[in-house]
């Protein structure tokens, strides 16, 4: 069993070695060709085929000519059944597609978005993709997204080689599929686990003003809110009097702040502390706190802003920790 | 709860399949036993009820087991067999009842579809009539639609999509089916044969009581039909042989089983006839032909020694044979001794005032001939009746017959006449079949119907051979010339009285009876000679099975281009609304008025309007208010209800458009 399984898995892969080969890269947006369209049977297919073997015998046998003339209706159905499913399937646009990050062990995602590539809606467009599925009900002018929830077990960038677009519509007595390989990677984060308490904080005039970025101590003045602003520092008594939503900002000088440092971990295994440090900015970036990251290698200034989160989270996925002693 | 009414509807995919189930079952509900009607009908409410009322529980495993063995058992003991179309049927129906109970994922549900399927394959073995042709197509219509929502839950197609769908594919496939149809090789055999259903016989019997036959007379149904090529003949010499009875024990008349003598030689002389008969499904062995046949038509059909056409197999399915007949056929040797013996034999305790009479008559008779006419004079002038409703026979039918009722039907008269004929030594025997025939102007061919059975004698003449002896004909000369129907007004139905009385009823009926015959002919019975004529009349001198196959192959490939090509061409089409179509009829109406001044691709209504009004301003002037308001009604901006109205209005102008002067 394991064996057949290895020769079934070594196949499945000179297989897509050689439609890789025959169809190259593909860039957006993809338009589905009919020389990229593969088409089989499916097992309903196949026993259909099996029942009208069947009639064919019994009718010619008995010199039944209604069941030989239903047998061959079935025939010819069966055969434009063939042809509307590769049509369904042919001329498909696959109009964008993007990744969205997520944590080791749960599931990152992949978007698409599918445009009919003319005024005959698609029906029933599956999607596969690194075992993850979804489908399309419609594909209709207008276009329609399908969102792939797609396992990521291990942190890194994970490489999606290629995914699959298939269908079996109408009849189910066929399935046309294809390949699609875009360069889409997935971030996978760090799976956010440990128990250790947030690092104090630190005073940014003892560490100098490398790691410091604005301040967070004294009241300087106000800005407009930008994306990213820690709701805390909004003044909403500003804004209960309609005015536009303002922020404080501090000149910085005696803030606290935290340094979620790598270095700090010494008794965990690096893995380990990436998965802590991850749990840290999480934990960091709920609190509303500043914080600052130190990665072998890479350092990021304090900052509470949700794009300093993605910052973080993204250099604790790509981080090489097979640099540190 | 918001969504409570979608909840509570059956899904698309198991509503199909209880139709395409139920459907299949509806095919056979006339000739299952009824416990094989009710439990399909009670499985599909109880899953109906199942899907739509979460209190409705389907069956424990264990019941559904319990179920299926009494079926089974159901079965056995309704068919003694599980060989065979019938019960095979009940069988299929039984267990896709139950499958019905547990059909879960998607495997169950073609699973069913294939049951459905099957079901009609065999309906199809079962029947193949003009009349039941298209609920099969139906059904397997309902079938293809199955599929669809079967494969593709999620979709939530409307129906009217999925019939589209699926009616184009078939529609698609239906010239593929007509090709294959024509050409793909038929079997000049059968491999293995169905186990004989057991169904009711219809039509003559092997014995004949008297009274017999006039229970045929109610029936209209056909018992034959006949296309001749060539002469037809007359209609007193249309004598269609069936079983031919010699065992006579005083009331009845048998076929006797065991003995036979040497058949005699014949010399075929007088008018020949070349025919056809297409018989209907009697479920005997014996067949019809003119009198007096050559040979048998077909290798598993046999002639016995008294001439009767018989076929190795019951009749279960319409057959159709081609004879060859002569009206004069002497025979050239003697009857065998043993054969006179049998001929000749009476049971000596019974019918002996008639008996003696007969005697008495052939001791005044000069010869044979002379005591045949004597006998026959007596039923002429003796105050003999023909009626179809005579009065019950005595045990010495004969005598009962002969000096007490003298009434009668056919069988009677010939019973008496044999019977009289062997009392004085002259070999006779009673033969069976029908006599007469209607005339089907539409089809040209003859009826044969079960009325038209009939009963006459044959008599050995020394020298000369069997010779056919009506006696009937003597007391009712009509019955030849014209139909049991109209001599006697009670004969048949109401409805063929009925039917008789109206000219236009009558051209319907024949009508109708022409079309199931062309059916029959040209569907139902079409096989490997007809092939072979076919490619005869295509060019190819000498038709073999394997030409039919390249044809055959060189269509398929032919439809499988053609299909992709068509599917093809309608791709990129836009699908039309109502709003359009009315665009095109103004822009088509402008190229047949303006020969050939036609809209460019590039242009929109307004444009096409003003080059219009420059070159044709007599066509600018009708067709320009309708083009502005398409273009209002297309991009222009209106209230719903509003843009409605208007577009009544507007497509109700465009129609008048091709009465425009």
């Amino acid at each position: 069993m394991q064996a057949w399984r290895r020769i079934r898995e070594a196949w499945r892969q000179r297989g897509a070695a050689w439609v890789r080969r025959r169809q190259g890269e593909d860039t957006l947006p993809v338009d589905i060709q009919r020389r990229r369209v593969y088409i089989l049977p499916t097992r309903a297919g196949l026993g259909l085929a099996v029942l009208l073997l069947f009639m064919l015998i019994a009718g010619l046998n008995y010199g039944n000519n209604l069941a030989l003339l239903a047998t061959f209706l079935l025939m010819g159905f069966t055969l434009v059944g063939m042809n509307l499913c590769h049509r369904n399937l042919q001329g498909l646009r696959i109009v964008a597609a993007a990744t969205r990050p997520g944590f080791a062990g749960a599931q990152g995602q992949l978007d698409l978005t599918l445009e009919p590539g003319g005024p005959r809606s698609r029906f029933a467009i599956q999607l596969a993709c690194a075992q993850a599925h979804a489908l399309a009900p419609r594909v209709d002018v207008g276009g329609s997204r399908v969102e792939l929830a797609i396992p990521t077990p291990k942190r890194g960038l994970q490489n999606l080689e290629r995914f699959e677009i298939a269908t079996t519509f109408p009849f189910g007595l066929f399935r046309a599929w294809t390949w699609v390989h875009l360069p889409l990677e997935i971030t996978v984060y760090p799976l956010a686990q440990g128990s250790r308490p947030l690092p104090a904080g630190r005073d940014s005039r003892e560490q100098g003003s490398a790691l410091s970025g604005p301040g967070n101590d004294e009241w300087s003045g106000m800005r407009p809110f930008r994306d990213g602003d820690s709701p805390r520092r909004v003044i909403w008594k500003a804004y209960a009097r309609e005015q536009p939503l303002l922020v404080k900002e501090y000149s910085g000088a005696a803030t606290n702040w935290l340094l979620l440092d790598f270095a700090d971990l010494p008794e965990l295994d690096p893995e380990s502390r990436l998965q802590q440090i991850c749990r840290w900015v999480l934990d960091a970036g709920n609190s509303g706190a500043r914080y600052a990251l130190a990665l072998p290698g890479r350092r990021l200034p304090a900052d509470a802003s949700a794009a300093h989160r993605e910052r973080c989270l993204r250099e604790l996925a790509l981080c090489q920790t097979g640099q540190v002693s | 709860m918001p969504d409570r009414t979608s909840q509570l509807k059956i899904p698309a995919a198991t509503a199909w399949l209880l139709a395409s189930f139920t459907g299949g079952v509806a095919l056979h509900a006339d000739r299952l036993p009824l416990l094989f009607v009710l439990v399909p009908i009670i499985t599909c409410l109880w899953r109906g009820l199942a899907e739509t009322r979460p209190d409705v529980r389907l069956p424990a495993a264990w019941l559904r087991g319990v179920l299926a063995l009494t079926l089974l058992g159901a079965v056995l003991v309704q068919y003694r067999t599980v060989n065979g179309l019938g019960p095979g049927t009940a069988l299929l129906v039984s267990m896709g009842a139950i499958k019905l109970l547990e059909t879960r994922n998607r495997r169950d549900r073609y699973i069913m579809i294939a049951v459905a399927l099957f079901l009609m394959l065999s309906a199809c073995l079962d029947r193949q009539s003009m009349l039941r042709a298209p609920l099969y197509l139906l059904l397997t219509w309902v079938c293809c639609i199955t599929f669809v929502y079967v494969a593709n839950p999620e979709v939530r197609l409307p129906a009217s999509e999925a019939v589209r769908i699926t009616g184009r594919a078939l529609a698609m496939s239906l010239p593929l089916a007509v090709l294959l149809f024509i050409f793909f090789p038929r079997m000049p055999g059968q491999l293995w044969a169905l186990p004989s259903q057991g169904s009711a016989k219809t039509g003559l019997d092997e014995q004949m009581t008297p009274g017999g036959i006039s229970a045929l007379s109610e029936s209209s149904e056909p018992a034959f039909r006949v296309r001749f090529f060539g002469a037809t003949p007359p209609p007193q010499q249309r004598y269609w042989r069936g079983p031919v009875l010699h065992n006579f024990d005083g009331y009845s008349w048998r076929r006797d089983r065991g003995q036979s003598y040497r058949p005699n030689k014949l010399s075929y002389g007088g008018n020949a006839y070349h025919y056809r008969i297409t018989l209907e499904p009697h479920q005997r062995n014996w067949l019809f032909g003119l009198e007096t046949p050559q040979s048998p038509p077909s290798p598993n059909t046999f002639m016995t020694y008294d001439l009767q056409l018989m076929a190795l197999q019951p009749v279960t399915q319409t057959m159709s044979y081609e004879l060859r007949s002569y009206s004069a056929t002497p025979a050239t040797d003697e009857l065998t001794q043993l054969g006179r013996q049998i001929e000749t034999a009476l049971p000596t305790d019974r019918n002996l005032r008639s008996n003696a009479l007969a005697r008495r008559l052939r001791s005044e008779a000069a010869d044979t001939e002379d005591f045949v006419r004597r006998v026959l004079a007596l039923f002429r002038d003796g105050g003999f009746e023909y009626t179809m409703t005579p009065e019950l026979l005595e045990r010495d039918s004969v005598d009962d017959f002969v000096f007490k009722t003298r009434a009668g039907f056919c069988g009677h008269f010939a019973s008496a006449f044999v019977s009289m004929m062997r009392a004085a030594g002259v070999p006779a025997r009673v033969v069976t079949g029908y006599q007469g025939g209607e005339w089907n102007p539409i089809g040209s061919y003859f009826v044969v119907r079960q009325s038209d059975a009939h009963a006459w004698a044959e008599i050995w003449i020394d020298g000369a051979g069997w010779r056919r002896v009506d006696p009937t004909a003597v007391v009712s000369p009509e019955r030849l010339t014209r139909g049991l129907l109209d001599i006697l007004p009670d004969a048949g139905s109401r409805a063929e009285r009925l039917a008789r009385g109206f000219a236009f009823l009558q051209t319907m009926r024949q009508g109708w009876d022409a079309a199931n015959n062309w059916f029959t002919e040209n569907v139902a019975d079409f096989n490997i000679r007809a092939q072979l004529s076919i490619l005869r009349r295509l060019g190819f001198d000498a038709p073999q099975l394997r030409q039919l196959g390249w044809i055959a192959a060189a269509g398929l490939a032919a439809w499988a281009a053609a299909t992709l090509l068509w599917l093809a061409q309608r791709g990129p089409q836009q699908p039309i609304d109502a709003l359009g179509k009315g665009y095109q009829r103004i822009c088509r109406w402008v190229v047949r008025r303006g020969r050939g001044l036609g809209r460019a691709p590039h242009e929109g209504p307004t444009d096409f309007a003003a080059r219009l009004q420059l070159e044709r301003p007599d066509i600018a002037a009708r067709v320009t208010p309708l083009l502005i308001e398409y273009a209002q009604l297309r991009y222009g901006r209106a209230t719903d209800g509003e843009r409605q109205e208007r577009t009544r209005r507007w497509l109700n102008e465009v129609r008048w458009l091709r009465f425009a002067a």
